[in-house]
């Protein structure tokens, strides 16, 4: 037994040294060496507050608009801009020469016009039609009646309208049509009278000669149809002009309807800055982000002590507001105000909250390039939460 | 213990490594462990040479019993030496033959009675003689791991207790005391195993030497009785 238990220490110490030869510390894991990846957290404010600049001015350390020229004439203004009153920069219509967007609308409607075979339009011919003959009938009194009253088929019409319109009232209405301002689109209406009126002399001439005497007030009645001719023709246009806009869109006609409003610096504050492209560093927005609210928060939380067992605690809030100098101390006395809960632990929470922010002056870790945000801030507590 | 696991954080984990960086009462379970593994592959050792010898000295003797030698001749040459198994039994029960026919025994019952205790007995030593020691890889073989096994709940319980202590639950922190705690349940396994296939097989084979010497035993038994017969018929017949 003594010589097997030798052969078995002896065998298990080769065994060990072994071991402890070959094995050793197994080879370590071979960890890729993957670079980090930088990240940073930029607050939405640095893409959603920038400033333009200048485009065509230099890079400087502060982007500034472009310079007004007018010396400052409004005291306490708070918007740059060049405006005598001061205003938040509001949209302004762009103003555009009005003979462009007219000159374009009736050279379309007169293309259209032949094609189209509107009911609307062909009424408002008989009706206007109806009127001229109704008043050329109250002046003349020779006509037939039944020449004067058309009926509302197409075939009558053709017949009648020929005889009433080409008297001199139509030549002498001309000159009176001419000079109509461009805003109007039918141009084209006036010389299809014109021709009816040159085609078909003879009965105008009859006219003449017949009843010289009543020429004068068949004139003067006639200006007054020419008048409510007008307005007709004015009704049609718009008649036609809204069906043609129906039937084809027109790119153009759409731009001009478009209310093009320019943003411009409005306000009254003169900028005395030299316009700048922008600068190289983001300036983040004048906005506190949230983690830099918090991490104000953060500070005066920590020196808050807050007594524990105070009746009527639960939903007090505790809003402080405060000026603050750009080393992070306070100027002046702090205000705060508790609101909800009882008196006594709105008075106890705002002693706690005053005595926690006077203990934290000055702040530490408030962005300097944000001063303009943090000059006056307003911190609202839970003290429930602190609890 | 905090001390082991930063240290461990840095140090290497080779096997002395760890054995060295583990706490007093892994060390010792680890040690105690080694220490059954030594004595398990001492009886294995130790069985494997015996049982073959018993092995090849049956043979023998069977070989030399059925050759028909002459059974006094071979009891004395057996009896000058030490005798283990079928020559043990067969010298045991010779003695007690010689015993009872130089005092001129009267009965043959109750001499063949005393020839099969004799035999009994010597059959009962060599039996235990050959299954001795076997408990003992039953032993280790079935506690080994469970020995492992609690080295290995100790030292994963200080090396928690050290990561709460340094406050870190980096995996370089964790890892080295839990390998070293492992270590103890792998050399509990490494004395186990061995334990449990060597009980198993030197069991077997005790149970088959054995039944061979049983089954010796009982033949020469019933060759004894047919010569005590034989030789107590013609007395009883002169009588």
């Amino acid at each position: 037994m003594k010589g097997s238990v030798v052969a078995s220490g002896i065998l298990h110490g080769l065994l060990l040294a072994a071991a402890l030869v070959s094995i050793g510390a197994p080879a370590s894991f071979e960890v890729a060496d993957v670079e980090a990846l930088p990240v940073d957290i930029i607050p939405v404010e640095s893409i959603t507050q920038t400033q333009q600049g200048d485009e065509k001015a230099e890079m400087k350390e502060k982007a500034a608009p472009i310079p007004t020229t007018k010396p400052s004439t409004v005291e306490n203004a708070e918007n740059a801009g060049d405006n005598d009153v001061d205003l938040k920069s509001a949209p302004v219509p762009i103003t555009k020469p009005s003979n462009i967007e007219t000159a374009a609308a009736p050279e379309k409607v007169e293309k259209v016009l032949p094609q189209q075979d509107d009911v609307a339009n062909e009424i408002k011919e008989i009706q206007q039609e109806q009127e001229a003959a109704a008043s050329q009938e109250v002046a003349l009194k020779t006509e037939p009646k039944e020449e004067v009253k058309p009926d509302p088929k197409p075939e009558v019409k053709a017949e009648t309208t020929p005889e009433p319109t080409p008297t001199e009232t139509a030549e002498e209405a001309l000159p009176e049509n001419v000079p109509v301002p461009v805003a109007k689109p039918l141009q084209e209406k006036k010389p299809e009278e014109k021709k009816t009126a040159e085609e078909k002399p003879t009965p105008e001439t009859k006219k003449a000669e017949e009843k010289p005497v009543e020429k004068k007030k068949t004139e003067t009645a006639n200006k007054n149809s020419d008048d409510k001719s007008k307005e007709d023709k004015k009704k049609q246009e718009t008649a036609k002009s809204k069906s043609s806009k129906q039937s084809d869109f027109n790119a153009d006609d759409i731009a001009s309807l478009l209310n093009k409003t320019d943003a411009k610096s409005t306000g009254a504050k003169r900028s005395t800055e030299t316009a700048a492209l922008g600068t190289k560093k983001t300036t983040g927005g004048s906005k506190l982000s949230q983690s830099e609210m918090d991490a104000l928060r953060g500070q005066i939380e920590n020196n808050w002590s807050v007594i524990a067992g105070i009746e009527g605690a639960d939903g007090v809030v505790v809003r402080v507001t405060m000026k603050l100098d750009e080393t992070g101390d306070i100027i002046g006395d702090p205000q705060v105000v508790a609101s909800g809960g009882s008196e006594t632990a709105r008075r106890t929470l705002e002693g706690s909250a005053l005595r926690a922010i006077m203990k934290s002056r000055p702040f530490k870790n408030l962005p300097r390039d944000k001063y303009d945000a943090w000059s006056e801030v307003v911190v609202n507590f839970d003290p429930s939460e602190l609890l | 213990m905090e001390q082991v696991a930063l240290e461990a954080a840095t140090h290497d984990v080779s096997l002395w490594a760890l054995f060295m960086q583990a706490g007093l009462v892994v060390k010792l379970v680890m040690l105690g462990l080694i220490g059954a593994s030594v004595w398990t592959w001492a009886i294995v050792i130790d069985k494997y040479i015996s049982f073959g010898r018993a092995r090849r000295q049956f043979d023998q003797f069977e070989q030399v019993f059925w050759s028909g030698q002459s059974l006094e001749e071979l009891y004395r040459t057996l009896s000058e030496r030490q005798n283990t198994g079928l020559g043990a039994i067969f010298v045991s029960a010779m003695r007690e033959w010689k015993k009872s026919f130089e005092r001129g025994a009267r009965s043959p019952i109750g001499l063949q009675m005393r020839i099969d205790r004799a035999m009994d007995v010597t059959l009962a030593r060599e039996a235990e003689h050959l299954t001795g020691r076997l408990s003992s890889l039953a032993t280790i073989g079935s506690a080994g791991p469970f020995v492992g096994l609690f080295g290995t709940v100790i030292g994963i319980m200080t090396s928690f207790q050290a990561i709460a202590g340094s406050k870190s639950t980096n995996l370089a922190v964790v890892a080295p005391g839990i390998a070293e705690a492992l270590l103890a349940t792998a050399i509990g396994l490494v004395a186990a195993i061995p334990a449990v296939i060597a009980y198993n097989k030197f069991s077997g084979d005790a149970g088959k030497l054995s039944a061979r010497m049983e089954g010796f035993a009982d033949e020469f038994s019933a060759i004894l009785s047919r010569q005590i017969d034989e030789k107590l018929q013609p007395r009883a017949a002169a009588q």
